[in-house]
């Protein structure tokens, strides 16, 4: 049997808010919203760097789940939902704002864009630290998508299927997003785990 | 774990369960580790280059303060209550064209069917007169009319102490491969071990089942609800209607919902749910008459968790990596698990919740007070 991990527990109450929430307890609304603003919030200016725009999103994604309460889904994992929903919000937008400026619009105009940065106090050996930091470079320079498919996953825990939900494609997408992206970080490491070992210290 | 002898620090920084202990680590995988580095200890090394890798290497993220999430979240919850206002005083329609009176008559149409069907189809709640005259063994009865708790001794060395009104019904002489009574009431069992006779109590729809332990059990006809606390060793629990109860019965092993000491089960009668927590009084598991020692001077929180925790026998689950930073200075002998839990928390700016039997502790740590 797997043993319940902590964070079993913690998506175990997520969905118990997100049950209760439909069901119309006003409580259970804002203790998700509470909890899920950080992400939500991170994962948006991710897109825009408008800071008051991503709240007003983050609001509109939220009353808009208060108004659909009645049809949407209790055993649906909530994060995923909510990140979807800000996603295409931010996607509707920014083709509005195009269209004002009477300019042509496409799907790639809004990107995830995400720079990775290293806390190098935390590294105690030198070499770990250029490591670190070629690490780092290396994650920057990753195709945008495979980016967001990687900050998902290894930076919020999210499984394939919830990713695919979040970017809107098919579960199999996802994982060729981060195959392509573990052979490029594959086929770099060798050469930097070699250059920081080469440097005389 | 065997898996992780050969890899390199590239595989151990991009691998998913380790980062997930190195970021967000529960009490089971840190022992996990621990343990696996201790069995490998040529292998600390490595282990802390790409936990320190994991940890330095992170999104960079636009700052949100407290004060302006909360002001955000207190934004939405406002503009939802003003929307509602908008909504109950927007349209003046006669009263019977009004979409809420449509609404009504119709949940006044189903509510009247719904309830002549749950007259036609009331299940019957199953008690103790309809099990004991199920049960094909020639059967003793012990009822206790008296004011006073009253102790019942059984062939096997069991005994069973009856609480006032209570009754409890057990074979004449037990059968070769099991020991079965039936409970109305509420009674302290004491269970005497017998690994290849498994003891079960059955009381109204739940079924308890024990190799040898001391637990009460709380089953009244009138209430509606059936619960069982541990004292000691461990019990597994479950329904008596559930699809798998009759495996679970015959299994060599304790399945179901296994409660530990001071854990407790609540079996709600109408809505057919079981539910785990924590008793409202824990009380220190006795092991060898020592008093747990319970005072810390500048001792790190997992040190008092740990003493909590085998105190008791329930399971603390807190961020060691973000809480360990905060010493505590406490003497918290003469106390209940509650208050100790409310004294430490206090102290280091957290909250704890119980959830599914265990605490769970949530804080930021102490790195910047």
């Amino acid at each position: 049997m797997k043993a319940l991990t902590r964070s079993d527990l913690y998506l175990e109450e997520e969905q118990k808010l997100w049950r209760k929430m439909l069901a119309g307890d006003v409580t259970a609304y804002e203790h998700l919203i509470d909890r899920t603003y950080d992400l939500l919030f991170h994962y948006g200016t991710k897109f825009n760097s408008d800071r008051e725009l991503i709240k007003d999103c983050i609001q509109d994604v939220f009353l808009g789940v208060w108004e659909k309460r009645n049809a949407l889904n209790p055993e649906i994992p909530p994060k995923p939902y909510l990140l979807a929903s800000l996603r295409r919000r931010l996607h509707r937008l920014a083709s509005r704002l195009r269209m004002d400026c009477m300019d042509y619009y496409n799907e790639s105009d809004v990107v995830f864009d995400l720079e990775f940065s290293a806390e190098y106090q935390l590294i105690e050996s030198e070499n770990d630290r250029i490591l670190a930091s070629r690490m780092t470079e290396m994650l920057n320079e990753l195709p945008k998508r495979q980016k967001e498919a990687v900050f998902l996953r290894f930076y919020n825990d999210m499984e394939r299927e919830e990713i695919a939900v979040v970017m809107d494609i098919q579960p199999q997408s996802v994982s060729n997003l981060l195959q392509e992206a573990f052979k490029f970080i594959k086929s770099h490491w060798k050469a930097i785990v070699s250059l920081a070992l080469a440097l005389p210290f | 774990m065997d898996r992780y002898r050969d890899f390199s620090l590239g595989e151990f920084v991009w691998d998913k369960p380790f980062r997930n202990w190195v970021l967000n680590p529960t009490r089971e995988d840190d022992e996990t580790w621990q343990n696996w580095l201790a069995a490998h200890p040529d292998k600390r090394e490595i282990v802390e280059r790409a936990r320190q890798l994991v940890l330095s290497i992170r999104p960079a993220n636009a700052s949100l303060s407290n004060p302006e999430k909360r002001k955000a979240v207190e934004r939405i919850v406002e503009r939802l209550e003003t929307r509602h206002l908008d909504q109950t005083e927007a349209s003046r329609l006669p009263w019977y064209n009004g979409r809420a009176v449509r609404i009504a008559a119709m949940l006044v149409l189903l509510a009247g069917l719904g309830w002549m069907f749950w007259l036609r189809h009331q299940p019957e709640q199953i008690g103790y007169d309809q099990l004991v005259a199920a049960a094909n063994a020639e059967m003793v009865e012990a009822v206790n009319t008296t004011a006073k708790p009253l102790t019942i001794s059984l062939e096997d060395g069991s005994r069973i102490t009856l609480d006032p009104g209570s009754r409890m019904s057990y074979p004449a002489h037990f059968s070769s491969s099991q020991r079965e009574v039936f409970l109305s009431g509420k009674a302290f069992f004491d269970i005497a071990k017998n690994p290849s006779k498994p003891f079960f109590v059955y009381a109204n729809e739940l079924v308890t089942k024990v190799l040898g332990t001391s637990f009460t059990v709380r089953s009244f006809a009138d209430e509606q609800e059936v619960s069982v606390a541990v004292k000691s060793g461990k019990v597994a629990v479950f329904s008596r209607d559930e699809p798998g109860a009759a495996a679970k019965q015959s299994s060599r092993d304790l399945t179901g919902v296994v409660i530990e000491p001071n854990q407790q089960v609540v079996f709600l009668r109408k809505s057919v749910k079981i539910t785990k927590s924590i008793v409202p009084e824990p009380e220190v598991v006795a092991e060898a008459g020592t008093a747990p020692h319970l005072e810390f001077d500048e001792a790190p929180l997992s040190a008092v968790f740990s003493a909590l925790q085998s105190a008791y026998g329930i399971d603390i689950i807190y961020d060691k990596n973000i809480m360990d930073e905060c010493p505590i200075t406490a003497t918290l002998t003469e106390m209940s698990l509650y208050e100790q839990l409310d004294l430490v928390c206090k102290a280091v700016n957290a909250s704890y919740k119980s959830i599914d039997g265990r605490i769970v502790v949530e804080g930021k740590g102490c790195r910047n007070n």
